[in-house]
């Protein structure tokens, strides 16, 4: 019985599943009321701003569209490095980790870009009013997330790069692209409920 | 790294023979890890009984002046801040820790050093939130920290900002152990333990760790609005700028409500373990009591603005949430019936655990009644901010969740210590409890309804609510004595009690078919399942004539010899150190924050790539 | 901690069988995934410029647009569709809980503003 275990992948459960990629699906899930609880305090408060630039005053359409586009590549980016890793093609597996962090990082400048113009041309800081505080929070903390993707991804090519990493190791690169598919789709509903809706 | 290459081959026979301070900080050994979070928590369970000692003190007697009424706010918020995030969840979390891996025939949790960095952050986070005493700003705000008074404006000290960022710090450490405890028990079940098969304290736990994981992101974005408010100057909070005070009641009671039964399904979880084993007969309906948890679980999220019936939210909502609030009292009540049905014509052994779980189910009943009560609005306008409410959820934390984890201790004592505690001082202790505990919260709840409001510091003398003050006050220090007959039971019997032996109960589940207490790796051999009571079933079948099913086979030593257990670390507690480093850092200066960032970072990274492949090296 | 030959045995063959469950996606369904993404996007961001469209029209297909790409990400690029059940429970019912959340927080401020333009 014993021995049975000893040679046994130590992350693998007696349900065949991987306990960090059941793990991030739990995380997942926990995040999920983690923006529910930002998207819900965002609606809670639209339109109760007083005074001050409210959302159409400011919103530069183009630009967050040209984001969303650009997270939605990342995560075919993603899925193609997981995907060529699986194969042992570790070098295409490293382009496509790279690609996808430098689109990522391309999103993080494009917001940084956004907030920079809210603040400098139109005036709207945290404090200035209902919207301002509660839009800077919902889409700054998703931009912390996608940063921290940034620096997930690049770790992990860092590690490709070294020899570190090889298709042994798939599941690093599957929960990684599980945390950046699940920013995105965080960013699909984000894209539509504050910026599109009017 | 090197040091930890020579820990590899045989890691598990090492750490058996580790001691020493170093040993427990690097420990990733789930019992090592339940036992300093039980040693912990029962030390803030001592200092919040001290902070409520006081408050009874000083409420003896009308016009006291003991305590000032700002020292009187600092100790209900730390009294129920400590209660709730310091004792009763840690306390449950020794248990969690302990026993998960053991009922479900696992060798340790899924991620030993998450583990152990969940306890770490729990540790710092507590030691931070009252570290807020030296500083002369300890929180007064409310263990429930109403906005607007938190705000900057109303608080302009940092008591809150200790408190919030203390309850954040807390926070990641209970998230991080529920995606832990989640990932076990559904991964690293013994073979043949389908779901329904489980320990019904393991299905109690694996909700609690889903309310955990999925109610603590709703106060987190609470306590970051809160803190963006004091710190940035968000409006959230801020009234002039439109904004709506309620929006934090709901975030902290969309958290709140699940936190209760956060508090108390453990407690049901030990009880459902300890009445089966001591009646000798299996919990009756156990599919039903599981259900009724899930259930109940589930519609703790739809229940939560039962805690502001009085805002005036409107008739509709009121409604909804009066009508969710009763329905929930129907799965608790199905699990009463269970628990007594249980003991129906069973052979019963009126031990200590099982006097705490008959106390848990008698008192957490009452409690249980009270809260119906609330459910409905017009009832509870009458008894909102008294101390009716006061003795209600008392009933219910203390007399449930306190008794249930009580229960516990005298049931699992000996599994982890090997030694029993002495039984005539255990039932001193629970008589003791059960009379103080009466006499303290029984007539608050006259006391509430003839009108004395909740967290008041003193009382004039002709209101006459002095006597029966007098009677609860006499009664917190029985209580307090009755816990002292426990640390006298536990220091007494340390050397000299009697040893216990793998399965002193006559019990049921699999934690009892290994020594006490458990060797580092746990089972010798991994058991394979057949039903709930698997042990049971092993030593006298099913009760209806059916064989006993086979035992695991021995181990050799040799099998034994080749059981790799994680080696230890200290990651786990760096990460801790560097992470309340940088929170803290938002009291003192950002500068720390960035710091702090950095080293987290740069802990993360170690911790992550600790183990990286490390057979490769090896060979 | 692993046996190295165990793991690269379960790298290249055994994971897939085991965590994927039923199918499993191509490169190509990943390009044609990506390829309605886009195009869903771009109806999205056109929609608000068609003039004089109602406005519950408009809030409406949003949503449905906006929940279609989720859908697609999550059961493709995320493969759930292919994963454990275990895991979609895990995703699924939190996902559920936090909309209703949304929900109800909205009813509670009178802010269920998704229909009515201000």
């Amino acid at each position: 019985m014993a021995d049975a275990h000893v040679h046994h992948d130590p992350n693998i459960g007696t349900t065949g599943l991987d306990n960090r990629k059941v793990g991030m699906w739990i995380f997942l899930g926990s995040d999920c009321m983690f923006f529910g609880s930002l998207i819900g305090t965002y609606l809670s408060y639209k339109g109760k701003s007083l005074g001050g630039p409210g959302p159409h005053d400011v919103f530069n359409i183009p630009l967050t569209s040209e984001s969303a586009a650009v997270l939605l590549a990342s995560s075919l980016t993603m899925v193609l490095a997981l995907a060529a890793l699986q194969k042992s093609d570790l070098k295409w597996a490293g382009r496509w980790l790279l690609a996808t962090a430098i689109l990522g990082a391309h999103f993080v400048l494009n917001q940084v870009y956004e907030f920079a113009t809210f603040v400098l041309h139109d005036g709207l800081t945290l404090s200035t009013n209902l919207f301002g505080s509660s839009f800077y929070t919902l889409t700054g903390f998703h931009g912390a997330h996608v940063t921290g993707g940034v620096i997930w991804l690049m770790a992990l090519w860092w590690q490709l790069k070294r020899g570190r990493l090889d298709a042994r190791d798939y599941t690093k690169v599957e929960i990684a692209g599980l945390y950046w598919h699940f920013v995105d789709i965080v960013w699909i509903a984000i894209f539509t409920i504050i910026y599109l809706i009017p | 790294m090197a040091t930890h290459a020579a820990f590899m081959p045989g890691g598990a026979t090492k750490e058996a023979a580790a001691t020493g301070v170093w040993s427990w900080i690097t420990t990733v050994d789930h019992k090592r890890i339940g036992i300093l979070y039980g040693v912990t928590a029962f030390i803030f369970f001592l200092m919040g009984g001290i902070e409520a000692l006081i408050m009874r003190a000083q409420l003896a007697r009308p016009d006291s002046d003991l305590v000032s009424a700002q020292t009187f706010n600092e100790l209900f918020t730390m009294h129920g801040t400590t209660m709730v995030f310091l004792a009763i969840m840690p306390l449950s979390a020794a248990f969690f820790n302990y026993m998960i891996p053991l009922q479900i025939g696992a060798r340790d949790v899924a991620f030993p050093r998450l583990n152990a960095l969940s306890y770490w952050i729990f540790l710092s986070g507590g030691l931070f939130l009252n570290s807020s005493f030296l500083f002369g700003a300890a929180p007064d705000g409310g263990w429930f920290g109403y906005t607007t008074l938190t705000t900057r404006q109303f608080s302009p000290g940092h008591s809150i900002d200790f408190w919030m960022l203390g309850l954040q710090i807390l926070g990641i450490a209970s998230m991080l152990a529920g995606f832990n405890f989640i990932v076990t028990i559904v991964n690293m079940r013994a073979p043949g333990m389908t779901l329904m098969r489980m320990p019904v304290f393991i299905w109690m736990s694996l909700v609690v760790q889903f309310l955990v994981v999925l109610a603590f992101p709703a106060i987190t974005v609470a306590l970051i609005l809160l803190m963006f408010d004091r710190f940035f100057g968000t409006l959230f909070y801020a009234a002039a700028a439109g904004a709506d005070p309620l929006l934090w009641q709901h975030l902290f009671w969309i958290f709140g409500h699940p936190e209760v039964y956060i508090l108390i399904l453990p407690a049901m979880g030990i009880v459902s373990e300890v009445l089966p084993t001591f009646a000798r007969k299996p919990l009756f309906g156990a599919p039903v009591v599981i259900y009724s948890g899930i259930m109940i679980g589930f519609f703790g999220f739809g229940v939560w603005s039962h805690h502001m019936f009085s805002v005036g939210m409107g008739p509709v909502a009121d409604s909804v949430f009066s009508i969710a609030t009763m329905l929930i009292a129907v799965p608790t009540g199905v699990k009463i019936l269970n628990w007594i049905s249980t003991l129906w014509g069973g052979t019963i052994r009126f031990t200590s655990a099982l006097l705490f779980s008959l106390g848990f189910i008698a008192m957490f009943t009452m409690g249980g009644l009270s809260g119906v009560m609330h459910a409905s609005p017009p009832v509870d306008l009458q008894q909102t901010d008294t101390y009716f409410v006061v003795a209600h959820f008392h009933y219910v934390l203390f007399g449930g969740s306190i008794f249930g984890l009580f229960s516990g201790f005298y049931y699992w004592w000996p599994k982890m210590t090997g030694r029993l505690l002495d039984e005539r001082l255990g039932k001193l202790h629970f008589w003791l409890m059960m009379i103080g505990f009466n006499m303290t919260f029984f007539p608050q709840h006259y006391l509430g309804l003839i009108g004395m409001p909740r967290r008041i510091y003193t009382y004039a003398a002709d209101l006459n609510w002095g006597f029966w003050n007098m009677v609860s006050t006499i009664g917190a220090f029985i209580i307090a004595l009755s816990i002292l007959v426990f640390i006298v039971n536990v220091f007494k019997t340390r050397r000299s009690g009697q040893v216990a032996g793998p399965d002193p109960w006559d019990a049921r589940t699999l934690e009892w078919a290994i020594p006490s207490p458990p060797p580092v790796y746990n089972f010798a051999s991994i058991p394979t399942v057949h039903g709930r009571d698997e042990l049971w079933l092993q030593k006298h079948g099913d009760g209806h004539g059916g064989a006993p099913v086979p035992k695991p086979a021995p181990a050799s030593a040799k099998d034994i010899a080749a059981i790799h257990m994680p080696p230890p670390s200290y990651w786990p507690i760096l990460l801790a150190l560097a992470l309340t480093v940088m929170l803290s850092g938002l009291l003192i200066s950002y500068y720390q924050v960035v710091l702090g960032g950095l080293l987290t970072l740069y802990c993360m990274f170690k911790f992550a790539l600790e183990y990286h492949r490390p057979a490769q090296e090896a060979h | 901690m692993a046996d190295p030959h165990a793991a690269a045995a379960h790298g290249s063959q055994g994971g897939h069988a085991e965590s994927h469950g039923g199918g499993h996606a191509t490169v190509r369904t990943y390009i044609n995934v990506a390829i309605v993404l886009a195009i869903i996007t771009a109806i999205e961001v056109a929609t608000l410029y068609i003039p004089g469209i109602p406005n519950a029209l408009l809030v409406g297909s949003l949503l449905i647009m906006s929940a279609i790409k989720f859908v697609l990400v999550v059961g493709f690029f995320m493969h759930l569709r292919y994963d454990h059940n275990i895991m979609r429970s895990f995703f699924i019912g939190p996902l559920f809980i936090a909309i209703g959340i949304i929900l109800a927080l909205m009813a509670l401020f009178s802010a269920f503003i998704l229909l009515p333009r201000p």
